[in-house]
């Protein structure tokens, strides 16, 4: 749920990028850090575990700036991608405005997407909100992979709701802007 | 009741909330008060100690809270109402207030956390009515903010910002 706060002027929204572990969420979130403007980020915090993996979340406050008076501004989070970690996922979506759902277009883990896209569902459901009245864009990410199935394949079977989709190699920055810019304003228009 | 998108705090009760959260640090001795929103968005804080560490603070507490009241439905538990974090030099009691916001109580070793408790029970009360108007005031006052000239300089800043 955006915050608007008029007395101090500020706008806040929350957005979550979602998707299977390996997906490439925390890559987003560490180009974005690394490649925007300073002034218009602060820290990048993550819960990690020794070996890197997300344990809690990733989030990255970002600042627009003032706009006709408002500073607005995007805290973007993932969710720890692994399977174990269900509960900690619908725990990070609450109050969230906007969803990346990441994908890893490789066709090993064609199932595994599918099935986190129903537990999105489920977990949407489960805090009282309807994915298809939500700000919701997809990523196909790791196109550059050898295994990477063909984009028309995976919007036919994972982007049912023709949902806006974007082509990304997180890795090297490709595509994540894109999708940023397309859920920000997605969540704007929302508002 | 039609579901909110959003949550629109205006100047009268961001200041109701401000005096409210400097009496209850002063009736504590507490270091630091804040109201939190659920999605770990900061509505309003008192004190020093947090300022510069506010939004990340708001995030992680958000966290925990939202995770804690999972751990609780695995015990079948409805949920935990309240989290006290221990530790050497600081305390920290939040509580949850109509499933919105949470007040965080930041004190030191000279606050007994029994005090805090009762005084954050009183003060989620009157925080529970403030949420209530701000809730109904919502609606009416989005125009005002969200207009069609808004919408659009902030199309412009996103396409500005986050370019490749």
């Amino acid at each position: 749920m955006a915050l608007i706060n008029i007395a101090s002027h500020e706008i806040h929204c929350k957005i979550v990028y979602y998707g299977i572990g390996y997906c490439g969420k925390t890559t987003n979130l560490q180009y974005v850090h690394k490649s925007i403007n300073p002034s218009a980020r602060g820290e990048m915090l993550s819960i990690a575990t020794e070996t890197e993996r997300t344990l809690f979340f990733d989030f990255l406050p970002l600042d627009l700036g003032t706009i006709l008076g408002f500073r607005t501004r995007f805290h973007l989070y993932t969710v720890p991608g692994q399977i174990l970690y269900e509960r900690t996922r619908l725990a990070v979506l609450n109050g969230a405005d906007g969803i990346v759902f990441v994908v890893d277009s490789q066709a090993e883990r064609f199932e595994e997407n599918a099935q986190s896209i129903a537990e999105l569902e489920t977990n949407m459901n489960r805090i009282g909100k309807d994915l298809h009245n939500f700000p919701f864009v997809i990523q196909w990410n790791k196109r550059d992979m050898p295994s990477a199935l063909p984009v028309p394949l995976l919007e036919r079977y994972l982007n049912r709701r023709g949902v806006p989709s974007f082509e990304a190699i997180a890795s090297d920055g490709q595509g994540v802007f894109a999708t940023l810019r397309a859920i920000s304003k997605n969540v704007m228009a929302q508002l | 009741m039609e579901q909110l998108t959003n949550l629109i705090i205006s100047d009268r009760e961001l200041a109701t909330i401000s005096s409210l959260l400097i009496k209850l640090m002063g009736d504590t001795n507490a270091t630091s008060a804040l109201l939190i929103d659920k999605s770990g968005q900061v509505v309003a804080m008192q004190g020093t100690g947090v300022r510069r560490d506010a939004t990340n603070l708001g995030a992680l507490l958000a966290g925990v809270f939202s995770s804690s009241r999972e751990v609780a439905k695995l015990l079948n538990e409805k949920d935990f109402r309240n989290i006290f974090q221990q530790g050497v030099q600081e305390n920290i009691y939040t509580s949850m207030i109509e499933e919105q916001w949470l007040l965080v109580i930041i004190f030191d070793r000279l606050t007994h956390i029994g005090l805090v408790k009762v005084l954050s029970k009183k003060a989620s009360e009157e925080l529970g009515r403030i949420l209530e108007r701000v809730r109904s005031d919502t609606t009416r006052t989005k125009s005002s903010v969200i207009n069609v000239q808004f919408r659009s300089s902030v199309e412009d800043t996103i396409d500005l910002l986050f370019r490749d």
